[in-house]
């Protein structure tokens, strides 16, 4: 466990020292989930709609938006560098390639988000002081999910014609339910709700979770290897 | 008698029986007091909505057992019984909306049924795009086991989300548009369309199955000639 | 006792669509199975 952990993490830095030394991939993805928030802003109403009926939408729009940009970006490093192939003759168990891989993913949404919060927060003047604990973890929750099916479809489109399309095409069915999940329990934490009305739903997004991960981790040497 | 053959008998007979049903459902079907002759879609929307899922199902298993065994049998029944799923969504799809306008008084309804066929729709839909954007006969299996079973993995959490959604968003409606309790003659009505339905899945997926076949034995005469 | 509903054109409408999509499919699939 710990030798794989190990590998997952040398894997993971190769991708985020790539990543954090051009900068371009996340300075562009901040700007885009700003822009993304600031548009949101423009299409509403406030005296109409109040903006706490539709913050939870407008953030988890933007969080997916994030999301399918750190991957799309995933994929384009692979295909510049081809470390796949280098990774691949390593003896890197295909586990250890696969939460790399994660790893780095994770780390780059969670830092656009880092940023996009706030921000979030600043823009549509939400009180997320009280829930911020809770929201942290309804976020960490779909995220890992988003990402965890985003990673194994990146490895899987790599070698497909119209790739980028086809990434988002097929993962959409996939981020829905973590998204549900997401934006109900949002809406009700920044309602103010009882963290217990949210309970089914954490609990989906928790199975969605650990259901999806497992998979992946089994399916992604059926994705990379001959 | 070709694979060919024996699935354009039995499409031949899923067409007639469905002929039958049509018959019954309009003719010999009492109409519902409250629904009104729309509520006899759900003797069309529904058996097609199980196989839209079924098929999906089989998709998924079909994939595993590829993963395990190599046998591109497999990934040709996968690859039929994800177009006919397909074809199924989309009458789902189209009925589904066609029933909710009268009952509900709008087109589209989120609904258990509509969203969840919705969903296998767009996972049916990317399916078949993987399939057509890989060349390699091999490679184009495995990915497409690997997506079959992430759809087959993602069945049981499309329904868990939308049966959250809808108990803790009650709708407050009267009618609607699923299966009101039902008397026996409809019961019938019901049964019928499904052996229809089954019927037409099997013929369907064997004549496409077979027109794989053919596809990879061409492929395999015309790549032999190649390095003739 | 309220009216039963007349809303028959929408079954047609179903039906018909229902035919035509399951009948099209079928004539697709033989039409690319009788190619050599």
């Amino acid at each position: 466990m710990g030798e794989l952990l190990a590998q997952a993490w040398t894997v993971a830095r190769k991708d985020l020292v790539l990543e954090f030394r051009t900068r371009t991939a996340i300075v562009s993805a901040v700007v885009f989930t700003a822009l993304v928030l600031t548009v949101f802003n423009f299409g509403r109403d406030p005296t109409a709609v109040p903006t706490i009926d539709l913050a939870p939408t407008i953030l988890w729009v933007t969080f997916t938006f994030a999301a399918m940009l750190a991957l799309n970006r995933a994929f384009q490093l692979e295909l510049e560098n081809q470390a796949l192939e280098g990774l691949l003759v390593s003896p890197l168990s295909r586990t250890s390639l696969y939460w790399g891989k994660l790893i780095a993913n994770l780390v780059f949404v969670a830092v656009v988000e880092g940023v996009g919060l706030p921000l979030f927060v600043l823009f549509f003047d939400v009180p997320v002081g009280r829930v911020l604990l809770p929201l942290i973890g309804v976020i960490a929750l779909a995220t890992l999910g988003f990402v965890a099916v985003g990673t194994l479809f990146s490895a899987l489109v790599i070698r497909t014609r119209f790739a980028e399309l086809l990434l988002v095409v097929i993962l959409l069915p996939f981020l829905l339910p973590p998204l549900i999940g997401a934006v109900q329990v949002t809406a009700r934490l920044l309602g103010g709700r009882p963290l217990s009305e949210s309970v089914g739903y954490l609990k989906l997004l928790a199975a969605y979770d650990i259901v999806f991960v497992s998979l992946a981790t089994f399916l992604f040497r059926f994705t990379v290897d001959e | 008698m070709s694979l060919v053959q024996k699935g354009r008998w039995i499409t031949l007979v899923a067409l007639v029986c469905l002929a039958a049903v049509y018959v019954r459902a309009l003719a010999f079907t009492p109409v519902e007091r409250l629904q009104g002759p729309a509520q006899k879609i759900f003797y069309l929307h529904v058996p097609a909505a199980l196989w839209t899922e079924a098929a999906m199902v089989l998709v998924g298993l079909a994939g595993i057992f590829y993963l395990f065994l190599k046998d591109p049998r497999l990934d040709r029944f996968a690859e039929a019984s994800a177009e006919v799923g397909t074809v199924f969504a989309t009458i789902v799809l189209t009925t589904g909306p066609i029933w909710g306008k009268p009952i509900w008084g709008t087109w589209w309804t989120w609904d258990a049924r509509l969203t969840s066929t919705l969903f296998l729709f767009f996972l049916y839909v990317g399916y078949l795009l993987v399939r057509g954007a890989v060349r390699d006969p091999g490679l184009r299996a495995r990915y497409a086991a690997v997506l079959g079973i992430c759809g087959l993995c993602l069945v049981p959490f499309i329904h868990l989300s939308v049966f959250l959604f809808r108990t803790l968003h009650p709708q407050p409606i009267i009618l609607k548009p699923s299966a009101p309790s039902l008397p026996n003659s409809m019961l019938a009505t019901w049964l019928f369309s499904l052996v229809a339905f089954t019927l037409l899945y099997v013929g369907f997926v064997t004549q496409r199955y077979a027109l794989s076949l053919a596809r990879a034995a061409q492929q395999d005469r015309s790549s032999d000639a190649g390095h003739a | 006792m309220p009216d039963v509903p007349q809303n028959a054109g929408y079954m047609m409408a179903a039906y018909i669509v229902t035919a035509v999509i399951l009948i099209g499919y079928a004539v697709s699939l033989y039409r690319r199975t009788s190619k050599p």
